[in-house]
């Protein structure tokens, strides 16, 4: 697929780079009308005042994209799909314009040596030439505006510079007189600037391509410079005559225009049903990622106005506005000012949830800001007082990535990181919207010295381990607060296998094997062994129901080390009809007692099926002749998570192969419940019920689990492709009948019935009785036992043909 | 007189869903018993109509403890019935297989399920070590890990195990109850084999899995022979399977059997009174042949503990009854006729007719029988095996009893602990002879047929000795389809209810003239019950359609 994407600056940028990641195949070609690389808008100030050349502020774009400069688009041909520029000619299969905008000028400044806009590389370089000796006369207060100011109040060749405003107030006009007095301040001090407030340019004289000067309503100026910051307008003069348009480009919410072929996205395209054009760079950064979603084909993500998110950083002081959409004039406003610190946090409210805010020099949370504007949740402003000074990490860097100072630190400190090209793996800080770009350069050159040379370096999954591996730790110590019964601390599991002359290296090498089966780093291994002397804090009842105890049975006998019959029977079970000593009414009580007293706080392992026919009466439990259906709704109830274990409770096993003599279902059919965990097996292995456990207690949710809600770590592996005889299946080697050649050779069982390609569990992995082997070493095969309906489809030793019945 | 109505459901420490009823006079004795079995599956039903060759991994799945005995004699019964002569190295393997089980069974039961009838821990507390180490010589020429040391050390983790909390058994049981006999140094004896039990059974189960794939449920048997060729002809396999088991004996000789003989020390006057003593009415079918003519067990049927006159066991005589029973003649679907329990949740027993377990009634020409490691012991024993009568001796004579006092409780755990250690013994024998196979270029592993090419109807049985009793298996094929499969299983001997004869089963017999301390903690049931090592989901089977007569099975 060929795509071409008409621009040259951020989102043109991004989008090329993200669909050429998603999609190498795709061939991508920019077209730029600049005569340089693209670069970053935002770092024009740089220019201006020296600090960058043009290098320092480029964009990066992936090598393998092309890019064509000096492209003047002349004429687009919709029906053949090419795209006609001054000299060249380009076909395309998908188009995508993001020109962006144009700046806004009072006249038409073209060729006047002493005017200019504020809008590319070439206006710095004009501005930066031109200033010398002139009197300054900047026209407009936005926010780019303001940081130009600021970048010529510092340069040493400026002397005066003047701010020309039509409005009465800098910046914005929702802002209170206190805040503006702050800003105001923070450019008056250098003496240097004049701000004239409710003025605006009424006369001016050129002669010879000069401004030689300009009569405002209130002042009268001699051999200005003329900047305009005042405004833009979408740059869509060239696709007027090709496209729908307003005043953007207009576009569906995937960002598509009329010609399905044709895409807009950024300052250049406007959403038609919400009448909307991006302002912000993640505003248009989202707008690529919808397009190319429907371009793809993928995931679709359509476009929404969301919250946005401003931030000014100049000189003596920082703003930061953060808008919702819903935010209306009908606001009332809370103000909390300080002025000995210069801080003001402005709250404006609309029916009691927050809509804007905006702080300056403010220390408050914006993550917690953004999220509050985005709930639907009344304001509490004694919470939002209270919090006013908790800055514990600095000052906010970037507002995309809600980073904040102590976080840049912590990530230079912990990954010994230089540079910002260094940074990209750990954090997209400075490169979303790129306004803090050069803020998090700087902080990082300044942070060089507290890095430690002696700490090794850690990569980025290192430190999203370390965040989990501490969550986890967290819960652990809050379950253990919360559960004190058992009367354990955590030494005693230790005590325990230290009594049963447990070896710590077995311990180690036990916590080490459930680790790798539950698909965790071994970083985990720390906290997989503090939730183990957690698990017997846990109330645990496991019910026995049309059963033949082989899942029981595979714990009291079958593991090695018999570590996992510790945890279980002698901690952790405290209702097991096999295991536990109290028989009869006493065995029933200690039931009841759980029951009652340990709500949504004990875990139900299921083990064997349900026999529904003859109103459950095949099975009947307790001195009161309970059915094994009741006794199971019962104990269902308040249990945190159900286990089924073993098939019989995944759908009735062989007790519900046909023709279900006792109507015997597996436990989710018979409580009617859809957030049953199973874990089949004929048995199952142990150690993935306890991997299921720890799980639950370490991350506080559900494994992922799949369709038959198996969790994915135990059972997404195909039996027949971690299978030891696999490469023989490869070679077409096969056991022809029991006993020959290829048996003794240990040949692919395929041939025999093994059921290996129908069956996922991790069986060839794990095997059984402490490894010592499974089915399929043993030279039989895999009977699928972890599958729906084995006993009728697969407990046989024939090649599985999909209606074999009729066979 | 003034009878009082106990119902103890569950009854835990054992396999399955069983439910005991017992009425206790004024002295608390027991004068009657009922014995229930509350859980029906119908896996018979569910073979019904299938491929022979898919009854042993189907059957297989009757039992999740005794799960390579009914894989083996499901799978024996239909070999039976194509008359199928196996290769020596797969029955060689069963056997290994079989006898890992029976060794592991048992040394679970006991330490596992059982021994804390009889242990005080908290007593064990009290123990001196020195006295401790010169106690053990008593059961024992050179006791399993006896040193002052050891035992000191065993005490310290003694007392941090109970600190350390609520530690499952030692805190749920009856601790203080009247019935607890045995001293200090006596208890700290057997604790300190229950903490070596819990490693062993572990090592020991590896032994199933070596030639079985896995256990429970072990894979690799098929009609015809075994499929795990490749373990046998590996020798690592084979000498890991041989360390297994003679690092068991070990413990069995020194600690399991010992142990054993502790008891029937200690609780002499309890065998004296011939306390869990049943009907004495005792079956074993024998079997594990090797060197051509010798048995590891013999068969026979003793009635009414007289062992002077021995009977051969004949098959023809075993029928199956279902007057108390959940099931009817008639042709009713299933021929299940479940007459419910009481509004109370009792069983209705109150007439002489009422059924009340889903067991059936098996009986052996119209009589109870009791079968297991004490039947198979006893029969052995006096039909003069010269494998198994040194055994016995040495133990009567340690424990100065005679062979009628195994026939009680404490008993029945000696006979266990008998057989396991001399069942070791012939395993080393049955595997050389594999490796003497082996090595003799013998591998063949599968008797060869095609199954296409056999008859069409056929009818098979299986009867093998397995660690709780006497296991059979019935197969009628019709069509190369299974038309009828029936099973009975030492449980379903030993737990058998009434007739209408009235005549108790071998649990209910063992338990009448029971003295209960206090019927809230009903701890001597539990040890009589235990000490047969119950197993129900073994137990319950749909009596078959054809009648009562299962010998019509004979070919």
């Amino acid at each position: 697929m060929r795509v071409l994407v008409i621009g040259g600056g951020i989102v043109a940028v991004y989008l090329a780079n993200k669909l050429k990641k998603e999609n190498s195949s795709i061939d991508i070609t920019l077209l730029s009308d600049e005569d340089t690389l693209p670069y970053d808008r935002i770092h024009l100030c740089r220019l201006v005042d020296g600090s960058e050349d043009i290098e320092g502020i480029r964009l990066q774009l992936n090598p393998m994209i092309k890019i064509e400069l000096n492209q003047k688009i002349i004429k687009i041909n919709r029906k053949k799909q090419r795209v006609f520029s001054n000299n060249s000619m380009f076909s395309y299969d998908k188009l995508i314009i993001a020109t962006g905008s144009l700046p806004i000028s009072l006249f038409d400044i073209k060729g006047i040596s002493n005017c200019a806009l504020f809008r590319n590389a070439k206006d710095c370089k004009k501005i930066r030439d031109g200033i010398e000796n002139k009197e300054i006369v900047v026209v407009g207060s936005g926010p780019i505006g303001l940081e130009l100011l600021d970048t010529l109040n510092k340069m040493p060749n400026v002397s005066h510079i003047t701010l020309l405003l039509r409005a009465k107030h800098l910046y914005s006009k929702y802002l209170s007189s206190d805040a503006l007095k702050i800003i105001e301040e923070s450019y008056l001090s250098s003496g240097k600037i004049k701000i004239s407030y409710e003025d605006e340019i009424t006369e001016k004289i050129i002669k010879n391509n000069q401004l030689l000067s300009l009569r405002t309503k209130k002042l009268h100026i001699d051999h200005p410079f003329l900047i305009f910051g005042i405004g833009i307008k979408p740059n869509i003069e060239d696709f007027k005559k090709y496209l729908a348009t307003n005043i953007g480009i207009l576009t569906n919410s995937y960002m598509q225009t009329e010609d399905k072929n044709i895409y807009a996205v950024g300052e250049c395209a406007e959403l038609e049903t919400l009448g909307f054009i991006a302002g912000h760079v993640k505003e248009c950064t989202l707008q690529a990622d919808c397009a190319i979603s429907h371009l793809l084909q993928e995931e679709l993500k359509e476009f929404k106005t969301g919250t946005s998110v401003d931030m000014l950083k100049v000189g003596k002081f920082d703003l930061v506005e953060v808008s919702s959409p819903k935010f209306s004039n009908s606001y009332e406003k809370v103000i909390i000012y300080s002025k000995e610190d210069s801080r003001v946090d402005e709250y404006f409210l609309n029916e009691k949830r927050l809509t804007k805010f905006i702080g300056i020099n403010s220390n408050v949370d914006l993550a917690y800001i953004e999220t509050l504007i985005n709930s639907n949740n009344n304001v509490d402003i004694d919470y939002l007082y209270e919090n006013r000074l908790i800055s514990e990490k600095g000052r906010l860097i970037c507002s995309c990535e809600h980073l904040y100072q102590q976080d840049l630190v912590d990530i230079v400190t912990k990954t010994a990181i230089s540079s910002f090209g260094e940074l990209a793996t750990f954090s997209q800080a400075g490169r979303v919207c790129g306004r803090c770009k050069m803020m998090v350069q700087d902080l990082i050159k300044e942070s060089q010295y507290l890095i430690d040379p002696n700490v090794p370096r850690k990569s980025i999954e290192d430190i999203h381990r370390e965040e989990e591996i501490n969550k986890v730790q967290k819960r652990i110590d809050k379950f253990n607060r919360l559960n004190p019964r058992n009367n354990l601390d955590a030494n005693n599991l230790e005590v325990a296998m230290e009594s049963l002359e447990i070896a710590k290296h077995e311990v180690n090498s036990w916590i080490s094997m459930v680790t790798a089966n539950m698909q965790l780093h071994p970083n985990f291994e720390v906290v997989v062994q503090e939730s183990i002397k957690a698990l017997n804090k846990i109330p645990i009842i496991w019910l026995e129901l049309a059963d033949c105890s082989g899942n029981s049975e595979a714990f009291i006998k079958s593991t090695n080390p018999s570590i996992e019959e510790l945890i279980f029977d002698y901690i952790s079970l405290d209702y097991h009809e096999l295991l536990m000593s109290a028989s009869g009414e006493q065995s029933e009580t200690v039931l009841e007692d759980i029951i009652k007293n340990q709500k949504g706080a004990y875990i139900l392992i299921v083990e064997g099926a349900i026999p529904m026919a003859m109103d459950g009466k095949y099975l009947r439990i307790g001195a009161k002749g309970e059915t094994g259906l009741a006794l199971l709704q019962k104990c269902a109830k308040d249990a945190a998570i159900v286990l089924a274990v073993g098939s019989c409770a995944l759908d009735g096993g062989i007790v519900a192969a046909a023709p279900n003599p006792t109507g015997a279902v597996g436990v989710a059919q018979a409580l009617n419940r859809e957030d049953i965990i199973n874990l089949p097996g004929c048995p199952t292995n142990p150690i993935n019920i306890v991997g299921t456990l720890l799980s639950y207690l370490m991350f506080e949710e559900l494994p992922t689990l799949d369709k038959l809600n198996r969790p994915l770590w135990a059972y997404e592996g195909r039996v027949h492709d971690n299978c030891e005889r696999r490469g023989h299946y490869e070679l077409g080697e096969f056991v022809k009948e029991w006993g020959d050649i290829g048996a003794k050779k240990g040949y692919c069982l395929f041939e025999m019935g093994c059921k290996g390609p129908y069956a996922n569990v991790n069986c060839p992995t794990m095997k059984f009785n402490g490894g010592v082997s499974w089915p399929v070493q043993a030279g039989h095969g895999c009977m699928a036992c972890t599958e729906l309906g084995f006993a009728d489809k697969y407990a046989n030793e024939r090649k599985y043909v999909e209606d074999e019945k009729s066979e | 007189m003034n009878r009082k109505k106990i119902v103890i459901d569950p009854i835990t420490r054992i396999e399955g869903h069983l439910r005991v009823e017992i009425e206790i006079d004024e002295n608390n004795i027991v004068q009657e018993a009922w014995v229930s079995g509350q859980l029906f599956r119908g896996i018979e039903i569910i073979l019904k109509d299938r491929d022979p060759r898919d009854a042993g991994l189907l059957a297989g799945r009757i039992c999740g403890v005794c799960t390579n005995s009914h894989f083996r004699a499901a799978v024996s019964s239909v070999e039976d019935a194509y008359s199928l002569e196996l290769p020596k190295n797969a029955e060689i393997v069963r056997d290994l297989m079989a006898m890992a089980l029976f060794i592991q069974d048992h040394v679970v039961h006991f330490y596992h399920l059982h021994l804390l009838d009889f242990v005080d821990i908290t007593s064990a507390l009290n123990a001196d070590a020195k006295l401790t180490y010169k106690e053990a010589f008593r059961y024992s020429d050179e006791p399993f890990h006896n040193s002052y040391t050891h035992y000191e050390a065993t005490l310290e983790k003694l007392s941090k195990f109970i600190k350390a909390g609520k530690l499952g058994p030692f805190s749920n049981a009856y601790w203080g109850h009247k019935a607890y006999k045995l001293t200090p140094s006596q208890n700290l004896i057997l604790f300190s084999h229950y903490l070596e039990a819990l490693k062993f059974q572990a090592e020991i189960s590896k032994a199933v899995a070596i030639f079985g794939g896995k256990t429970p449920h072990p894979q690799s048997i098929v009609v015809g022979g075994v499929t795990s060729v490749s373990d046998i002809l590996n020798p690592q396999r084979l000498n890991d399977y041989l360390f297994i088991i003679k690092k068991a004996k070990d413990f069995i000789d020194r600690a399991y059997l010992p142990d054993t003989k502790l008891l029937a020390i200690a609780y002499r006057d309890e065998i004296k009174a011939g306390v869990g003593r049943s009907c004495g009415n005792f079956m074993s079918v024998g079997g594990y042949e090797f060197e051509g003519e010798k048995k590891l067990f013999c068969d026979g049927i003793i009635y009414n503990h007289n062992f002077n006159t021995i009977e051969d066991f004949n098959e023809l005589k075993i029928s199956e009854e279902i007057d108390r029973a959940w099931y009817e003649n008639e042709s009713s679907q299933n021929n299940i006729k479940y007459t419910d329990l009481n509004k109370d949740g009792s069983l209705k027993t109150a007439k002489n007719d009422d059924k009340y377990s889903w067991i059936k009634a098996p009986r052996y020409d119209g009589n109870v029988m009791e079968t297991g490691p004490l039947a198979r012991v006893l029969i052995s024993y006096t039909k003069e095996n010269k494998l198994i009568k040194s055994f016995v001796n040495e133990f009567l004579e340690a424990s100065n009893l005679e062979i009628l006092d195994l026939s009680s409780s404490i008993g029945r755990n000696a006979a266990r602990a008998i057989e396991t250690s001399y069942i070791c013994e012939y395993t080393f024998k049955l595997i050389s002879r594999l490796i003497q196979n082996i090595k003799y270029y013998d591998t063949e592993t599968w008797v060869k047929f095609n199954f296409n090419s056999l008859k069409k109807n056929a009818k098979g049985r299986a009867f093998l000795e397995v660690p709780r009793g006497t296991l059979s298996h019935f197969i009628n094929i019709e069509n190369k389809k299974i038309q009828n499969f029936s099973v009975i299983a030492p449980t379903t001997w030993n737990a058998t209810p009434k007739n209408f004869d009235g005549i108790r089963g071998p649990y209910e017999a063992a338990l009448i003239g029971l003295r209960i301390t206090d019927p809230l903690k009903p701890l001597e049931i539990l040890r009589v019950l235990h000490s047969f090592d119950p197993c129900l989901a073994c137990a319950v089977h749909v009596i078959n359609t054809n009648g009562k007569e299962l010998s019509r099975y004979k070919i």
